[in-house]
């Protein structure tokens, strides 16, 4: 490793602490924005996000960021990096929200939308566990006006 | 856990935006917070085509739409003239994908320059300021094209014949119809593989017949092609009977559309 490598320490919401190189960690627009405006002091904070969503955040960043690794390589590792349960995906969203880092989002946005494709509200809301918040009326009304999409 | 309801509003509609327009208005059926996100900008802007300003900018219509979803649905209920009024533009409603009707102005009709034979007026329900009025011909040939460059990548269209029979229309019970790519195919291969049709017979069994649209015209299929990056050159449908050579009238044609399917 070069003597230029920084580092910077990131701090989950549950107290872990992450060292993570600093050309790797600006891959995140929050973090990127922190570092350019020389905010940065020992820790960085990142109150929204828990270390077992950093982690996986990480990993990905670590990959992507390696020399050399194939087009290839790189597809089947992000294949198998939203293969996760909801939980999971709605977590990383979050984190991806919170980071900036608009690669993750949307990678985790296309896959949530599609589990989410070709299905009925019912089986959604089953599957993702939504409540319905509608009063009946409400309903029958947005039902209405969202007709031609049940046709 | 509703992990949905936990989330702000701006991450639903950013996961919105990955589905279609479809699945958009069902999703917006089962909740609140799902129904408050499908209205934002950053979802509908997404449905609409990359070029729909480009499109937009060659119409003469005004569309003065306060947010995207309102464009959106205004483009697909009210398709819009564009290139002077030679063809009309509108959204599929479920998929976003763009139609285009070409005038019957801009389709080479054979003797349409004879009005013995073909005639031009306007026409109450038609887009277009013109449409082709067929009084009587035996020979009837015509055919209209498009840019797929225009068209929506990676999509299957169909072509229709859009038109409507007058009271007393005769000898349309049969017509040859293809569609072919004018670089790929020669006008004589393609006819080989030429469907017949029936236009003034409706829906039933067997051959293909016309249907009914929603705009009080009537369309017929005049067949299916698959536009992959929109680099095959111009597209064209044409529609013929040149063998049964008896007396045809009382057809009016407001266009040929190119539809998703």
């Amino acid at each position: 490793m070069s003597s230029s490598t920084k580092f910077l320490t990131l701090k989950t919401c549950d107290d872990k602490k992450f060292v993570l190189d600093e050309a790797i960690a600006v891959r995140s627009q929050t973090i990127k924005n922190m570092v350019e405006d020389d905010c940065v002091s020992n820790v960085i904070p990142l109150p929204n996000v828990n270390s077992k969503t950093m982690t996986k955040v990480i990993e990905y960043w670590k990959k992507h960021s390696e020399e050399g690794v194939s087009k290839d390589v790189l597809m089947d590792f992000d294949k198998a990096f939203v293969k996760v349960h909801h939980s999971i995906l709605h977590a990383l969203i979050l984190a991806a929200n919170f980071l900036n880092d608009k690669e993750i989002l949307d990678m985790m946005c296309q896959e949530v939308a599609d589990r989410i494709k070709g299905k009925t509200p019912e089986e959604i809301r089953k599957e993702f566990d939504i409540k319905n918040d509608f009063t009946p009326e409400e309903e029958e009304e947005i039902r209405k006006e969202n007709a031609w999409a049940f046709e | 856990m509703d992990y949905f309801g936990l989330m702000p509003e701006d991450c639903l509609s950013e996961i919105l935006s990955f589905t279609s327009p479809e699945d958009t208005a069902r999703l917006s059926t089962s909740s609140r917070g799902f129904n408050s996100a499908a209205e934002s900008d950053v979802v509908w802007e997404k449905f609409l085509p990359s070029d729909y300003q480009n499109i937009i900018s060659k119409s003469k219509s005004l569309l003065a739409s306060p947010s995207m979803k309102q464009l959106y649905f205004s483009l697909c209920d009210s398709p819009i003239l564009t290139d002077g009024g030679k063809m009309s533009f509108s959204l599929d409603k479920k998929t976003g994908k763009k139609c285009f009707m070409v005038s019957a102005r801009e389709l080479t009709i054979s003797w349409s320059d004879t009005p013995h034979y073909w005639a031009w007026s306007s026409h109450p329900d038609s887009r277009f300021s013109e449409v082709a009025n067929l009084r009587f011909v035996c020979w009837l040939d015509m055919r209209g094209k498009i840019e797929t460059r225009l068209l929506s990548k990676r999509t299957n269209y169909v072509v229709y014949l859009v038109f409507k029979l007058k009271s007393g229309y005769y000898g349309l019970e049969t017509a040859n119809t293809f569609v072919r790519f004018v670089d790929l195919e020669s006008d004589n291969e393609a006819e080989e593989r030429a469907s017949v049709v029936s236009i003034s017979r409706q829906e039933g069994p067997g051959e293909n017949r016309s249907k009914g649209r929603d705009d009080e015209w009537m369309e017929i299929e005049m067949g299916k092609f698959f536009n992959d990056a929109g680099e095959d050159g111009d597209v064209e449908a044409r529609l013929m009977e040149v063998r049964r050579l008896s007396a045809k009238g009382g057809l009016i044609v407001q266009g040929i559309e190119f539809r998703p399917e």
